[in-house]
């Protein structure tokens, strides 16, 4: 592994503008990720297992669920979610994809949406990393339209019962907790299914070729039956899972940054060490407009994210800003992986370096959490008022 | 049992250093961090606070950006943070005499800091701040425990380590310790953004920097690497070993 030290690219000095509290944690968060993330990730990768130490790490830093308050859970701002996720997912897409999961998509419904024993039961627990939670919506049958999924629960009585199954599920087999959305009655609605629950399961999916240091799984419910107490009270329809993915959403356009700046960083210095016809390749002018156009496209998805982070902060924010940042942060980390992968000529293909594993990883982030067309729509219907996902309607 | 740590910001070590007109220019430093023996001192510092409910002050001789450190360190424990304004050091004497009477203020115990500052690496710190306090004073530790009233320390001898122990005011002037510093969390952070930094001047302290017979003239960059020599084919083996043997030393 060729390691030389980082030093973020921050053009228009855009972190000068976080509290002395987010520069902090950003400093904390990025000296672990150079301590014992980058030096492992490979490996991980190789193997295919999200290290359990550092599920213990994030919990003892404490900055899973970052932007919650109360119930043992950091309290930090929106932005501060931000500059975690940016600085995480500059070591790995997997490794933020866990603290997204975690953070937002399982303990934020159950702070937002449960009830208080349910909040006091779970929060603490999964705030620390103790217990690991997982977002169960998308199904084998509908991905971009979860609206018309098929798992459902029925009222028992004394309990309800879960049917179907759920795929594509990041944590799911290392969960303790599952926040699984299925219809009742016809409506949408949150359970907490907990890991023994009877007539659960989650086999892990193997063969991926992206995010490989991040479990993805099935969650099958076989007559699943779970106390009566584990729905959550405060959400029904659609807005339950939209408000977790508005979050965990937020954190990517940032997060998606990370990995940009990891691949500007790698081609700077490949680009500036290696000699073709005598000169380093950073010396010929179609090398310079390569980077030049990747700082240009970090510094505006900087600004994007950053002036996001303060409408969150603020609570002067709409869904479609979210759609915007997301869309547009993973759109450019994408191609700046590919430019860069581009510039470290043969060598980029290899695990010395980390631009094909970003490049991949963000294929599997361009999809999750809406796809990049999906937001097309998002911003679409905005501008038009005329919604373009379905034909019916 | 009141713990001194003594701290000093520095250019962090993947830092580019400048020099313009025979001068660092700290202005083209782009990142300070805490000096890393200093590190050391201070997680040994936060165990013995840990292990004795002591409590532990952390304390600079700096400009004004080198409050930043003592926030760093509040985040890990430190209770009390004081920053010394280096406003009219001209000398290291000067910097130990201030760094002295905050120690004495605050009836210190035992007052831990790395053996040199990895900028200047003077090393004279530790020393002379344990000559003006009257204190013992071991350097080179790599640990240091309190136990029967008595602080144990491991040091290296002429050929392994010697256990030493000391008792009364001491001083201890840390190479590289048996334990990083730990890492901060984030409710560490949030409980050291509330924490008060008491900044002290050398008026404050009364102590006196006029006189001092030391001066810097210059600084100057370290000399250019030479260009490293290329060998290609195995008939060259000799020719290389001979030179790593007799030029570089190194086998
Ligand atoms: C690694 C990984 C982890 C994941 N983790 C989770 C998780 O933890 N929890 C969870 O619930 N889900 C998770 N997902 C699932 C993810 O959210 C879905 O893959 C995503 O919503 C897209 O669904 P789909 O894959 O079924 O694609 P589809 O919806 O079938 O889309 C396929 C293509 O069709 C396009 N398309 C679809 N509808 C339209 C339309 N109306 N107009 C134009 N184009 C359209 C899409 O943009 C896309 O290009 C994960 C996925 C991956 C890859």
């Amino acid at each position: 592994m060729i390691t030389m030290a980082y030093e973020a690219l921050d053009f228009y000095d855009v972190d000068s503008l976080l509290s002395e509290e987010e520069r902090m944690v950003r400093d904390m968060v990025r000296d672990w990720v150079d301590e014992e993330v980058i030096p492992n990730i490979e490996n991980a990768c190789r193997e295919g297992v999200f290290p359990d130490e550092w599920r213990v790490a994030l919990g003892e830093m404490g900055v899973l669920g970052a932007p919650l308050k109360g119930y043992g859970c950091p309290g930090l701002s929106y932005t501060a979610y931000g500059v975690i996720c940016r600085e995480l997912e500059r070591g790995d897409s997997g490794l933020r994809s866990f603290a997204s999961v975690q953070g937002s998509l399982a303990m934020y419904p159950i702070w937002d949406f449960g009830s208080e024993e349910q909040k006091n039961y779970y929060l603490p627990k999964m705030a620390s990393g103790e217990w690991i939670g997982c977002f169960g919506l998308t199904e084998p049958d509908y991905g971009s339209n979860p609206g018309d999924m098929i798992t459902k629960a029925e009222d028992k009585g004394d309990h309800y019962l879960l049917n179907g199954a759920k795929m594509w599920i990041t944590n799911g087999t290392i969960a303790e907790v599952a926040v699984v959305w299925a219809k009742l009655d016809g409506v949408i609605r949150g359970f907490i299914v907990e890991k023994n629950d009877p007539g659960f399961s989650a086999p892990e999916m193997k063969g991926k070729h992206s995010l490989k240091a991040s479990v993805t799984s099935e969650l099958v419910f076989q007559d699943c039956k779970i106390p009566k107490d584990r729905m959550l009270p405060g959400v029904k329809g659609l807005r339950g899972p939209f408000s977790c993915l508005n979050n965990a959403r937020f954190g990517i356009s940032w997060g998606a940054l990370g990995s940009a700046q990891a691949c500007f960083d790698s081609a700077k210095d490949y680009a500036m060490s290696r000699i073709q016809f005598n000169h380093p390749i950073a010396s010929y002018q179609l090398v310079q407009n390569k980077l030049a156009w990747m700082l240009r496209e970090i510094t505006k998805g900087q600004l994007l994210a950053y002036h996001l982070g303060q409408k969150k902060d603020a609570g002067v924010w709409i869904p479609e800003h979210i759609s915007l940042a997301k869309m547009n942060n993973v759109d450019i980390a994408l191609e700046i992986a590919r430019v860069a992968r581009d510039i470290h000529g043969a060598n980029g293909i290899l695990d010395e370096y980390p631009i094909m594993r970003h490049m991949a990883n963000l294929e599997s982030v361009k999809t999750y959490e809406g796809t990049h067309d999906i937001h097309n729509l998002i911003i679409g219907r905005h501008i038009t008022g005329i919604q373009a996902f379905t034909r019916e309607a | 049992m009141n713990i001194a740590v003594l701290l000093k910001q520095v250019p962090d070590t993947t830092a580019k250093i400048i020099i313009s007109e025979g001068k660092v220019d700290e202005n083209s430093v782009s990142k300070w961090s805490m000096s890393p023996y200093d590190e050391y001192a201070l997680e040994s510092g936060l165990q013995m606070k840990d292990a004795n409910n002591g409590l532990l002050i952390a304390i600079t001789c700096g400009p004004d950006r080198s409050k930043k450190m003592l926030t760093d360190a509040a985040a890990v424990g430190a209770d009390t943070l004081i920053h010394i304004s280096d406003e009219g050091v001209k000398d290291s004497t000067h910097t130990q005499q201030l760094l002295a009477a905050v120690i004495k203020k605050f009836d210190a115990n035992v007052i831990l800091c790395g053996k040199q500052a990895a900028d200047t690496n003077g090393g004279s710190t530790g020393p002379g701040v344990a000559e003006i306090l009257d204190a013992a004073c071991v350097t080179l530790v790599s640990e240091v425990s309190f136990t029967d009233g008595k602080y144990i320390t491991m040091r290296p001898s002429n050929n392994g380590t010697e256990k030493v122990s000391v008792d009364g005011i001491s001083v201890f002037a840390f190479d590289k310790g048996t334990t990083e510093l730990r890492r901060p969390n984030v409710r560490g952070i949030m409980m050291a953004k509330k924490k008060a930094i008491e900044s002290m001047t050398s008026t404050d302290l009364g102590v006196d920097l006029s006189s001092s017979n030391v001066t810097l003239d210059s600084q100057t960059p370290p000399p250019e690497k030479a260009a490293g020599q290329k060998f290609d084919g195995a008939e060259h083996v000799p020719t290389v070993v001979s030179k790593l043997r007799n030029e570089a030393n190194v086998i």
